[in-house]
């Protein structure tokens, strides 16, 4: 089945004992015909995103729930609302959660996207965190096109409120699976900046700079003794039992191939302490 | 066992190279685009139940996902 998806993770070899045959990890969203309406794929196993962004992408909107953390600033003008989507708002190694900016403009006012003429700003969403917070591309909705009088170009707008979406994640540096966790949480600051205008004059360009506690959690493994000591929180479910099947039958299989998995297992292993008294 | 990062930014218990920490390279296929309709198959649950996708899926939406070492 993973090959006639055509994900078969073909980095891992046959040789590679108990590991061949894994796919490259991602989802796909689909519509009553089954159709593909969104996919998240990405490139490495341990990036994957929340299942509220899933659930979220299926049933076409965002919900947020009432304990996201989350921080409003209330503009004379514009009220711009920044909360964290997926997983009550925590940060674990890896897991993609969605910071969601929204903007309620006053009515008969409008924001701007990009690109628009020199002298007037686009809707632009920044956010920032301690080492280890990683944001990527902030999505935007569609834009309406608005043409004024005395301006000879179309301008790219967002009419009423809209949402702008940043998925983000952490990485090792700040929370690990190798380590307990170094603070029990950290501070995101979003930069929110925009200009407001009605259909004949435009109001002086802002930021509103919102701060949003997010806590910092471990991430939850199957018993395993191989992850034993680490920064992980062990669950009831013992996986040693699947292990071992999978290496018995990886024994059976080719008792040659295995023994060269082992072998390349420990040639990978003294690189790597090679590594580490050269960094030192 | 040596505890290592990757370029990802990521720490792991297995050495670098090690072939399972290798991700999806650049440009890499990720099967069905989007509007194409996800392949007909049928697997067990986790009760033994065979699921037949399509058939009992029904009209309705659904996530498929592929995960492996898998941690939310």
């Amino acid at each position: 089945m993973i090959r006639r998806f055509g994900i078969l993770n073909d980095r891992i070899e046959p040789g590679d004992a108990f590991l061949y045959g894994v796919p490259y990890p991602g989802a796909y969203v689909t519509d009553e015909q089954g159709r593909v309406i969104a996919k998240s794929f990405h490139d490495t196993y341990k990036k994957r995103d929340s299942p509220e962004i899933l659930l979220d992408a299926a049933l076409g909107r965002v919900e947020l729930d009432a304990e996201a953390p989350s921080a409003v600033a209330v503009g004379e003008d514009v009220r711009v609302t920044a909360a964290v989507r997926g997983g009550r708002g925590s940060l674990r190694q890896g897991i993609v959660r969605k910071l969601l900016v929204r903007f309620e403009p006053s009515p008969g006012l409008h924001l701007y996207g990009a690109p628009v003429p020199e002298g007037m700003v686009p809707t632009s969403v920044t956010l920032e965190g301690p080492e280890g917070v990683v944001a990527l591309e902030p999505v935007f909705p569609p834009t309406k096109p608005l043409r004024l009088p005395g301006i000879d170009a179309e301008l790219p707008v967002f009419d009423g409120t809209f949402d702008v979406e940043v998925p983000f994640y952490a990485d090792g540096r700040l929370v690990s699976e190798t380590r307990p966790l170094d603070a029990e949480g950290v501070t995101l600051t979003v930069l929110a900046r925009y200009q407001a205008c009605d259909d004949e004059q435009c109001l002086l360009p802002r930021t509103e700079r919102l701060e949003i506690a997010v806590p910092l959690d471990v991430v939850d493994v199957p018993k395993l003794g191989m992850h034993r000591g680490h920064g992980q929180r062990e669950g009831r479910y013992d996986a040693s039992p699947h292990l071992r099947r999978m290496l018995l039958r990886s024994v059976r299989q080719s008792p040659l191939g295995f023994l060269r998995f082992i072998g390349k297992q420990v040639r990978l292993e003294l690189a790597a302490r090679r590594r580490r008294r050269e960094s030192r | 066992m040596t505890i290592e990062r990757d370029e990802h930014g990521f720490d792991a218990p297995a050495p670098l190279g090690h072939p399972g920490r290798l991700g999806l390279p650049d440009g890499h296929a990720t099967g069905p685009e989007l509007g194409d309709r996800l392949p007909d198959f049928c697997l067990s649950d986790a009760f033994g139940k065979r699921v037949d996708y399509h058939a009992d899926r029904g009209e309705r939406r659904s996530v498929v996902v592929f995960y492996r070492s898998a941690v939310w």
